[in-house]
Parts: structure tokens; sequence; C-alpha cells
């Protein structure tokens, strides 16, 4: 009776531990359910597609390497937003057949070169830091969308880390800006 | 037959005739294989098999990012392979732009991270002052089959990256005029 009890308690015990630890995992799956993207962007209300640009540095003297990492990581996390048909390169030939269109500019505006040994020792310095000017245009040079974005690394990671952040947040700031639809954008123009 | 014994035995003019057109046939085959090795070692200057081992940081498509593995070049092509995975390949003369860069990592990943951090007194400060390590990195600009710019960075020991370059525009790849100034370094570790 007592071995009875015991395996009771342990199995409530299991149950209530497990109850306890899957429940604060549902709470933000449930949100972001409830709470689409705030511009309520995805493939069928926003029906762009985004050429990225090759990363310009201007008066910057950035390194190659960053430049094609901001591009790269650019692309990938354009693509991980999935709020555009599709994601094209800087110079491919498929663009030209593509209707709505936007090209993402970005133009190097701030960079602070880190050490990620100074991170590592002194933990308060040493971070890289970078600034771009990030612009969507429409095919004849409308800007539809233009934000400064910053990305930097501060403690864990290498130097070229910054560019994914700067990415991710350059991705982060355009899905939460509200795209005009197409169509919308193509009336306006005619109007004018 | 005795006849002829006899004739080759009093015939010294003969016997020379012989030793010396034996002597003609060996100078030409002699002739004819040195010429042969000079040839073979004349083709393998062109276009010797190069390899590098290398970390592959971002971009290189099909390739997963730090991936570690070795990018050689056959012929006209340059490829990567990753363990028993077959070879992603491009070719060479699809290289719009190469250029070097140098960075100065910390070595040992997350277990060295974790075990700096887990030391009393800030010894693992003092580790991290030793624990860093530099680094080549070459950056290759290529265009796909439909004109997508792509841009991929590779990590290489110190020294690696100069030679990988030249064998890379030995065998035509393109460089913009900016690579032929100096290298520039531009973070704080490696500058200051």
């Amino acid at each position: 009776m007592t071995a009875d009890k015991r395996v009771s308690l342990f199995v409530l015990a299991v149950v209530t531990v497990t109850v306890a630890l899957s429940h604060p995992l549902q709470l933000p799956a449930q949100t972001a359910a409830a709470n689409p993207s705030p511009g309520g962007k995805n493939a069928s209300t926003a029906p762009w597609s985004v050429q990225v640009e090759k990363v310009d540095a201007g008066e910057v003297n950035l390194e190659p390497a960053f430049q094609l990492a901001i591009y790269e990581s650019l692309l990938d996390e354009l693509s991980k937003t999935k709020q555009f048909k599709q994601v094209l390169r800087d110079g491919d030939r498929s663009a030209v057949d593509v209707s709505d269109l936007l090209i993402l500019k970005t133009t190097v505006q701030k960079y602070t070169p880190g050490s990620e040994t100074r991170r590592a020792v002194t933990t308060v310095s040493g971070a890289t830091k970078l600034t771009v000017r990030s612009q969507l245009c429409t095919r004849d040079g409308r800007v539809v969308l233009e934000h400064t974005v910053s990305g930097n690394v501060r403690f864990l990671g290498s130097n070229l880390r910054a560019t994914h952040n700067l990415a991710r947040n350059v991705a982060k700031t355009i899905r939460q800006s509200s795209l005009s639809v197409p169509s919308l954008t193509a009336q306006a123009q005619g109007a004018r | 037959m005795n006849l002829t014994v006899v004739q080759w035995e009093h015939s010294p003019d003969a016997r020379l005739l012989i030793t010396h057109r034996v002597l003609v046939c060996l100078i030409l085959l002699i002739g004819c294989s040195v010429a042969a090795v000079g040839q073979t070692s004349q083709q393998t200057n062109l276009t010797p098999p190069f390899s590098a081992r290398v970390t592959h940081l971002l971009g290189f498509e099909g390739v997963k990012n730090n991936a570690s593995g070795t990018l050689s070049m056959q012929g006209s092509a340059l490829q990567f392979q990753t363990g028993d995975k077959p070879a992603v390949q491009l070719q060479i003369a699809s290289v719009q732009d190469v250029s070097l860069g140098e960075q100065s990592k910390q070595v040992g990943g997350l277990p060295m991270t974790l075990g700096k951090a887990a030391a009393p007194y800030g010894g693992g400060r003092v580790v991290s002052l030793f624990a860093h390590k530099k680094y080549d990195t070459l950056s290759l600009e290529y265009v796909d089959s439909s004109g997508g710019v792509h841009g991929a960075i590779f990590q290489l020991s110190k020294g690696q990256g100069e030679v990988l370059r030249n064998e890379l525009v030995a065998r035509g790849a393109h460089v913009s005029n900016s690579e032929d100034q100096p290298r520039q370094q531009t973070t704080v570790e490696v500058s200051k």
C-alpha cells in the first residue's frame, strides 16, 4: 500500500513537472500564432520580390570579407522572413521577368573594427560595430523604405558575427515596416 | 654458315658500321625520352594540382557554414570537399574578385570559452590573452550560371592566403584593381 502511494506520488510529480515545463513553452508559440507580424506581410498580402544589391562600402574602409558577409547574410535572412516571393541576387538575369520587384540597396555608413581578444579579456571593449543605410527601391528608383540599421558583436563570436547580426536587424526592420501592395503602388504611379 | 662467320670476323668495317648504327639508335632513344620527360614536366607546370586545408566561413553554395575541408584546384575548376561528401565546384573563370584579409580568433571554441568563464579570479581572461591565433581570410566573388553574384569566405592558415590567391589569379580568376595595392588591415587587433 505504501509502495502504491509512493508510485502514485512519483507519477503525480512527474506529470506536474512535465506540465509546468511544457506550459511556458507553449505560450510564445500561441502568442506568435495569435499575433502575426506587425505589417501582416506574407507572400499573399505583399507579393513583392526583392533583389539584393552588392553592399556599397561608401567612404568607409571596410574589408571585402565584411561586404560579402553582409551581402550573403542579407540574402539568407530575407529568405528566412518568407516575406518576399523571391529573393534574388545582384546580377541575376531572371530579375528582368519579375513584375513586382524591389531592390535592396545597402550603404555602409559607419564601421568600428573590433577585436575578439579584447572582448574576451576586457568584456567591455573591443566590440565590432556596423551601421548601414538600407533602402528598398522600386525599379524606377522610388524609395519605398529607408532605414538606418546597426549590427554589432559585443561579447561572444568572431568579428564577422557583426554582419550576421546586422543582416538580421535589417530583415527585422523590413518585416516590421508596412510595404504597400504592388497594385496600389502602380496605381499611384499612374496617377502622377 | 661458317662462311658468314668468317666473313664477319674478317670485316672490321662491317662491325664498325653496326656499332655506329647502335650508337645512333641509342642517342635517338635518349633524345626522345629526354624530350618526353621535358614535355611532361612542362604540362604539369601549367596545371599542377593545388590543395589546401581551409574552413569555409560562409557563402560557397552547397556547403555548410564553418565546414572544414579541402579547397583544391583541378584544371580550371575550384572545388571544396568536406570529408566523404561529394565535392562542390565552380569554374575559376567565373571568379570576379579575390581579396585577402587577416583576422585573429580565439582558439578552442565553445569548450574553451566555457572553461575560461569558469576559471576563478579572472584566470580565463589571462588565458584569452594568449589563446588566440591569426588566420588569413580569402574572399571570393563569383557569378553563377544565371549571373547572380555570390560571395564566399574561407579561413586559411596564416601565409596560405597569398599562395592561394596567386594560384587562382594564375588560373584565370579576375582581381579588381584595388587588390593590387598592398593589403590594408582594418581590424584594430591587427593594425595596432
